[in-house]
């Protein structure tokens, strides 16, 4: 597989469902991506943080500082009950959309 | 508080680079686990850096998004605790309603009053012409000294058309006279303007009814019998009635097709007053118009127009104000050439002195206004003294919250225990005043529109309102506002200061025991509050005692003549359209009428009346003396009969007054006043001498008078001439006097019906009192002594309250103190005694800096007053004696109060 961009909207999409398996530090949630997809996306893990930033400041997930497996400073994040429902609403979206791309390229 | 439940939670932690830190452990968790899998650390690193990506370019934008959140964050935080404090002082202010009301009412008055004289200052000195580009106005004026009224003749004002670059930027218009214009059956007096055909064009003002006079209505000599109203007089004389297009009104008893209305809000270009009718210039022979003119070498009674000894007319251009200096050179090189021609025959001294004649244009974007002249300073005083008087109320109000404050010091120290920041505190203590504040000047609004319509009131000198438009509300609204926003955050600078220096420790003792600290138990703070207070009381009240003086002075003045037992009628025979003819049999009835009246111990007419505003001045020559250069040769001419002297009450000190012998035919005879002849004559023999306008002299003395302030009586005595009004056959006089032995009122009502029954069509302008018309030219004067009286006994009034509250509280504070002192032995009188002395204290400090202020406010109010110097001592002796003296009075309660106390009781609730 070749290297594929990704849409803003999919790696907020990403991370919201990624957080969803529990709180983890953006390493973490690279490495779960990362590995989940094939290391299909995140050519550049830093392009996450930007992102997560942006998530906390909608309020869809928030963060705290703590101490990660091997004791050094963290920054963790979880989703909050908003973030949850923005979850449920974006996968829905994404499963309406991947449905109806697949519909238009289905041999006929 | 852990917001994450699972995590080991850091405690110490610096808000320093968290980003740099949080992308940091990124690198370093990948570059762990690539070791891990076998790499080295240096190429694990690299590797975790180049999955990382440009790390710089992440963490900017990273910083970007949390800076860009944390701004909005501040905002909305900083909005809703705005919105907090602003809540909890609204709930603090309606828990204690009286304190709310008294404190709103206060900065109401005080804000409306404010803004009140600002309102007129602002109308009268700021507002623009309600025309098209008022920039682009310009008046031809003298460029060598202030002439605010320089005329020109007709003549001059076609050649100065001539030389500019478009002949319509050029306009002339009248002097605004007094006409008579009847509607039904009365004359009534109307105040008309002359102009040229082009001036409402260019003027580009425009009509809301009808049309407005153009070009080809001032074409021809007393052909063009129009006139344009102003929307004022059309709506105070018609109704608003659309039908007056069309219809013909008399002016001066000659008709006029009433052509349009001018547009609303326009009312002339002088400031201050109201003109009701423009009317062709070329019409101004058949009106019979005589406004301010000045002549040589002319015939007043021909028509003006053609005339170029005649100067009347006020030349404006409109010119953008880029082009001002260059058209200004074009015209002023046209006025010097017309000079030379003129003073081709004129000898070389009288030459030199005219030729310093230069014009330029000058900018009147605000139009022209005597008014403003006569009341800028005097506005501009009230301004400040108003504005004192605020800061005094101020200073009131600020002494309250201290007190609240105070009483709330236990709550602030708990507050402050629990982690509030003093900064939000002083911020929670400003928002409290500037709502108060905020609620006085909204009310205030309403306190200035009930204000400045009696300031205007109070400013129009008996005749009619003066015009100005004080309805700009967003100015107002705007001014209003400003000074609320100040007060609001003077009033509450102290209690603020008070908040952000608290100390716990104190607080947290209680109420202040016996012998505690002295910061603790005065108000350093209120003290210095009240000390200020009493400074401004006594600039306000010396200066009113200062006005109140000058305006007594004034009134009191002896100006030469009789003025309480006079009563003047003031008409208007030339608007009558009398010709020359039947004057003497006009004026013998007149006299007859008058002097038959019951209770009339004389009667006279004159030309022109004693401060009635009008007056003649010409040039005179005594043959065989020359005046230094420079000294003026003008005197005020008058013509009168008879009998004048004796009715006026002017005392003839030399020679004789004119009888019936002198009339036509007879030597042509003068008589002078005192000044006149030192002036002219010096120390020579003046009674039976000979002068005249020129040489040979025309007429002999025959008698002196004494100086007299004809004019008003703010003025100097002029140099007079007054002539036997049966030698000037052709003179049109305006006005009657009778000296009354006894009731004035009855005399008055008869002299209306006297003249009506001579005449019942003759414009009779007023009848009243030569006291009251002398009064009438004191209006500022009197304004100015009223207001500036009133906000002295304000002042002192608050500054006494202010001083009760102080002491009042600081004896409440002490009560203590007080009992132990008079458990220990002190007197009753002794405590009272103790607490004087302090308040006295207070006040004699206030008033050293009070002192010491009123040095340079002195300097700036030495122009408007009169026989008093501002500094002077008896008034400031009185004023530091009354403000000691209502100080005592006002520190007397909390002295009672203090020696009533209850020892044991005190002592106990310490």
């Amino acid at each position: 597989m070749g290297t594929l961009d990704l849409l803003q909207g999919t790696l907020d999409l990403l991370i919201l469902k990624t957080l969803s398996w529990g709180a983890m530090h953006g390493y973490s949630v690279a490495r779960l991506i990362r590995e989940r997809s094939d290391g299909a996306f995140l050519i550049e893990e830093g392009a996450l943080y930007p992102a997560l930033h942006r998530l906390e400041r909608q309020g869809w997930i928030e963060s705290d500082w703590g101490l990660s497996e091997n004791n050094r400073k963290a920054k963790f994040y979880q989703l909050t009950a908003r973030g949850r429902a923005q979850l449920r609403a974006e996968v829905a979206t994404w499963q309406r959309y991947t449905k109806a791309v697949a519909g238009v390229l289905e041999p006929a | 508080m852990r917001r994450i439940p699972g995590i080991r939670r850091v405690f110490r932690h610096e808000r320093g680079s968290d980003v740099d830190v949080e992308l940091q452990f990124h690198i370093d968790a990948r570059t762990d686990d690539l070791v891990r899998l076998g790499l080295g650390r240096d190429e694990a690193r690299r590797a975790a850096l180049a999955e990382f990506g440009d790390v710089k370019r992440y963490e900017t934008e990273t910083l970007r998004i949390d800076r860009g959140y944390a701004r909005i964050t501040r905002i909305k935080e900083l909005l809703w605790s705005v919105w907090f404090d602003f809540a909890y002082a609204v709930r603090g202010l309606r828990r204690s309603p009286g304190f709310a009301a008294a404190a709103v009412l206060t900065l109401a008055l005080g804000i409306g009053a404010n803004t009140a004289v600002w309102t007129i200052l602002d109308a009268l000195m700021r507002q623009s012409l309600p025309i098209e580009r008022p920039d682009e106005l310009h008046a031809v004026r003298r460029a060598d000294q202030p002439d605010e009224d320089y005329l020109n003749s007709f003549q001059r004002f076609q050649r100065l058309q001539a030389v500019m670059p478009d002949p319509q930027q050029l306009t002339a218009m009248s002097a605004l006279a007094r006409m008579y214009a009847t509607t039904g059956d009365q004359p009534e007096p109307a105040l008309a303007q002359l102009v040229t055909g082009n001036w409402f064009r260019t003027l580009r003002v425009g009509a809301s009814a009808g049309r407005v006079i153009e070009l080809d209505d001032d074409r021809v000599l007393d052909a063009g019998a129009v006139a344009v109203l102003s929307d004022a007089f059309w709506s105070r004389r018609f109704g608003r009635d659309p039908r007056i297009v069309g219809t013909t009104i008399r002016l001066n008893g000659i008709p006029l097709r009433v052509i349009g209305v001018a547009q609303r809000g326009f009312q002339g270009l002088t400031v201050g007053s109201s003109v009701d009718l423009w009317v062709p210039l070329s019409m101004q022979h058949s009106l019979r118009y005589i406004g301010n003119y000045s002549a040589h070498d002319a015939d007043i009674e021909k028509a003006w127009a053609p005339q170029d000894g005649i100067q009347w007319l006020i030349l404006l251009a409109r010119v953008p104000a880029t082009s001002a200096v260059r058209i200004a050179g074009a015209l002023d090189r046209q006025v010097r050439s017309d000079l030379e021609q003129q003073l081709a025959t004129a000898d070389s001294v009288d030459r030199a002195y005219r030729l310093r004649e230069h014009v330029t244009l000058q900018p009147i974007p605000r139009g022209v206004s005597p008014l403003r002249e006569q009341f800028k300073d005097p506005l501009r005083v009230l301004m400040a003294s108003v504005g004192l008087v605020l800061l005094i109320a101020c200073g009131n109000l600020a002494g309250l919250l201290l007190a609240r404050s105070s009483a709330r010091s236990h709550e602030v120290a708990v507050r402050i225990s629990l982690g509030a920041r003093r900064g939000r505190l002083v911020r929670q203590v400003l928002t409290e005043s500037l709502t108060i504040a905020v609620l006085g000047g909204a009310l205030g609004l309403i306190v200035a529109r009930w204000g400045s319509a009696m300031l205007l009131r109070v400013a129009s000198s008996g005749s009619r309102p003066v015009p100005l438009d004080v309805s700009n509300d967003a100015r107002i609204i705007g001014f209003a506002l400003l000074v609320s926003v100040v007060t609001g955050l003077l009033v509450g600078a102290f209690p603020a200061v008070r908040v952000s220096r608290f100390g716990l420790y104190d607080a947290f003792r209680g109420a202040g025991r016996v012998m505690g600290g002295r910061s603790s138990h005065r108000l350093p703070l209120g003290r210095v509050l009240v000390m200020s207070q009493i400074a401004l009381s006594l600039v306000l009240v010396v200066t009113a005692g200062v006005f109140v003086r000058t305006l007594r002075n004034l009134l009191v003045i002896d100006p030469g003549y009789e003025r309480e037992h006079v009563v003047v009628a003031r008409l208007d025979v030339r608007a009558a359209g009398y010709d020359s003819a039947q004057l003497p049999a006009l004026y013998d009835r007149l006299l007859g009428a008058a002097a038959a009246i019951p209770g009339v111990r004389s009667a006279s007419l004159s030309l022109n009346a004693v401060a009635g505003g009008g007056t003649r001045t010409s040039g005179f020559v005594v043959p065989g003396r020359t005046l230094p250069p420079g000294e003026s040769s003008s005197a005020q001419e008058n013509y009168v009969t008879p009998d004048y002297f004796n009715t006026i009450g002017m005392t003839v000190v030399a020679g004789r007054a004119f009888t019936r012998a002198d009339k036509v035919g007879a030597p042509n005879v003068a008589i002078v006043s005192e000044s006149m002849a030192r002036h002219f004559f010096g120390t020579d023999r003046v009674v039976g001498s000979r002068f005249g306008y020129g040489t040979p002299p025309e007429f002999e003395v025959v008698g002196v008078v004494r100086d007299a302030r004809v004019n008003a009586l703010r003025e100097a005595a002029p140099r007079l001439v007054f002539r036997p009004l049966a030698q000037g056959p052709r003179e049109y006089v305006t006005s009657v006097e009778v000296r009354v032995a006894g009731a004035r009122e009855p005399v008055t009502a008869s002299l209306r019906n006297a003249i009506r029954q001579v005449d019942p069509m003759l414009p009779l302008r007023d009848i009243t009192p030569l006291s009251d018309l002398l009064e009438r030219g004191l209006t500022s004067e009197r304004l100015v002594a009223r207001l500036a009286g009133s906000f002295g006994v304000l002042a002192l009034l608050l500054a006494a309250i202010g001083l009760y509250g102080v002491m009042g509280y600081s004896v409440s504070r002490r009560t203590n103190e007080m009992g132990v002192r008079l458990a220990l032995g002190a007197s009753p009188a002794g405590v009272r005694l103790l607490v004087l002395r302090e308040s006295l204290l207070t006040s004699a400090a206030g008033v050293v800096l009070g002192l010491v202020l009123l040095l340079p406010v002195q300097g700036v109010t030495g122009r408007l007053v009169y026989g008093v110097s501002p500094r002077d001592p008896a008034t400031v002796v009185l004023g530091t004696t009354l403000l000691l003296a209502a100080t005592a009075v006002a520190a007397f309660v909390p002295a009672w109060r203090a020696s009533r106390i209850d020892p044991v009781d005190a002592i106990r609730s310490a």
